[in-house]
């Protein structure tokens, strides 16, 4: 494969998966500048270690997994670089139920779809989790291409994105929005 | 199934993770039990509020045009540098393979040298024994001699009919080596002349037969047990000489013998 060919290959397969790209290191980092910079070496790797990859136009998604493992990864190196008090936030036995009441299943429910207090519920998800919800929510990842991306085993996805979308559920019902520093239930 | 088995299984079926089977049960399940649907109609809520366009996050409007040319400016170094790296291959190539190259020749050279000469030297030293074992035969009463002469017209002509070829039969006895005779042996699985000669009292063996290979008429010793043996291949003949003779004297009779 010419350099040539490389590029354009790699502009067809890869480059259309950039705003996901962007999508996953804003939503793990929640930093608007280092998300782009976390993209911009990301896609450096990515160009760089082209020829590992072997996907073809049939399977765009295929592409999208790996280019969205080459992001967590540059991502989660950054954060372990820039580790700061909420970062160390991320380890599953930080999650615990927010609450313990909403006995009734009514007032259970999904109340409103704020889209701030659910951005603010996400933001304050630890990241195993949170980055499962991204993955399958707004990336539309199998269990098996999260599992691959993440590199932890099929039942741990399950685990993860079971209660963390509960967590997400939970803190959503409640009728007072989450305040970030207090992060209910977060440790 | 059971309301538990379906909270379960609700999230992998509304992920469409689970096989036809299941997802039918769990269909079959959710159609008729209320409270499992209420569970279902939460997780889809909370599914559409994540999926709302407005959270997915935004880069900066030039941020693919950036990308773009960061790849683009990738692509030309590494073709700059897989050009130069093909260049440094030939030129380093040139002067780091051709003395490796060279080695290898002569490592391996030599090695067949070693081979071929430990080959050569271990047929010589065959034929040294058999030589060294004729030359102590000969010294038993009896067997020095068949054809007892000092004439080399009636040495000659004996060995004729009783080997394939003709040998030379120099007469030496200017030189004050004199020949008492010849006699056949065995060397090297074929009969060989053995020509006499006497200075003092010290017995000399010749042995000699057609020399087939390369003839380079050098004089070369071999190690045997307190006996003197030298060797060469004349352009037709080559000669094996034992005998208890000194060294110096035994190499003075085999230059004699050579430039006959």
């Amino acid at each position: 494969m010419t350099s040539q060919e490389k590029l354009r290959r790699f502009e067809d397969q890869i480059s259309p998966h950039l705003k996901s790209a962007y999508n996953l290191a804003k939503w793990l980092t929640r930093s608007h500048e280092d998300a782009e910079d976390i993209v911009q070496e990301s896609f450096l790797r990515a160009f760089s270690a082209f020829e590992s990859f072997r996907g073809d136009d049939a399977k765009p998604q295929n592409a999208k997994a790996w280019l969205l493992t080459i992001v967590r990864n540059t991502s989660m190196t950054w954060l372990k670089r820039n580790r700061n008090a909420h970062a160390t936030i991320g380890f599953e036995d930080a999650l615990e139920d927010p609450i313990e009441r909403s006995p009734d299943p009514e007032e259970g429910l999904l109340i409103s779809c704020d889209r701030e207090q659910v951005r603010q519920a996400l933001e304050q998800l630890p990241l195993d989790f949170r980055e499962a919800v991204i993955l399958r929510e707004m990336e539309g990842l199998s269990y098996k291409e999260i599992s691959a991306t993440v590199g932890v085993p099929l039942g741990t996805v399950m685990s993860r994105l079971s209660r963390g979308r509960d967590w997400l559920r939970r803190i959503l019902s409640t009728p007072q929005p989450v305040k970030p520093e207090e992060g209910a239930g977060l440790r | 199934m059971t309301c538990d088995d379906s909270r379960i299984y609700l999230p992998a079926y509304l992920d469409d993770e689970l096989d036809v089977a299941e997802s039918l049960r769990v269909q079959k399940h959710l159609s008729e039990c209320g409270d499992c649907r209420h569970a279902q109609d939460e997780q889809l809520a909370l599914r559409s509020a994540l999926r709302d366009p407005d959270l997915y996050a935004q880069p900066s409007a030039d941020f693919s045009k950036r990308i773009e040319a960061a790849v683009r400016q990738a692509a030309k170094e590494e073709a700059r540098s897989q050009r130069s790296s093909w260049f440094e291959w030939f030129r380093l190539g040139s002067f780091r393979w051709v003395p490796a190259a060279a080695a290898l020749v002569i490592v391996t050279t030599i090695g067949a040298l070693l081979v071929m000469n430990s080959l050569r030297s271990s047929h010589e030293q065959l034929i040294a024994n058999a030589v060294l074992a004729g030359h102590i035969r000969s010294l038993q009463p009896g067997h020095l001699i068949d054809v007892p002469s000092s004439d080399r017209h009636t040495v000659k002509p004996w060995f004729q009919g009783r080997l394939d070829f003709s040998p030379p039969v120099p007469d030496l006895s200017e030189l004050g080596w004199n020949l008492v005779g010849g006699r056949l042996d065995y060397v090297d699985g074929k009969p060989v002349a053995v020509l006499v000669y006497q200075r003092r009292m010290h017995n000399i063996n010749v042995f000699l037969w057609p020399n087939h290979g390369s003839a380079d008429d050098a004089i070369r010793e071999e190690d045997a047990q307190g006996y003197q043996i030298l060797h060469w291949n004349g352009a037709e003949t080559t000669y094996w000489v034992v005998s208890d003779l000194n060294n110096a004297e035994l190499l003075e009779f085999a230059r004699a013998l050579r430039g006959h």
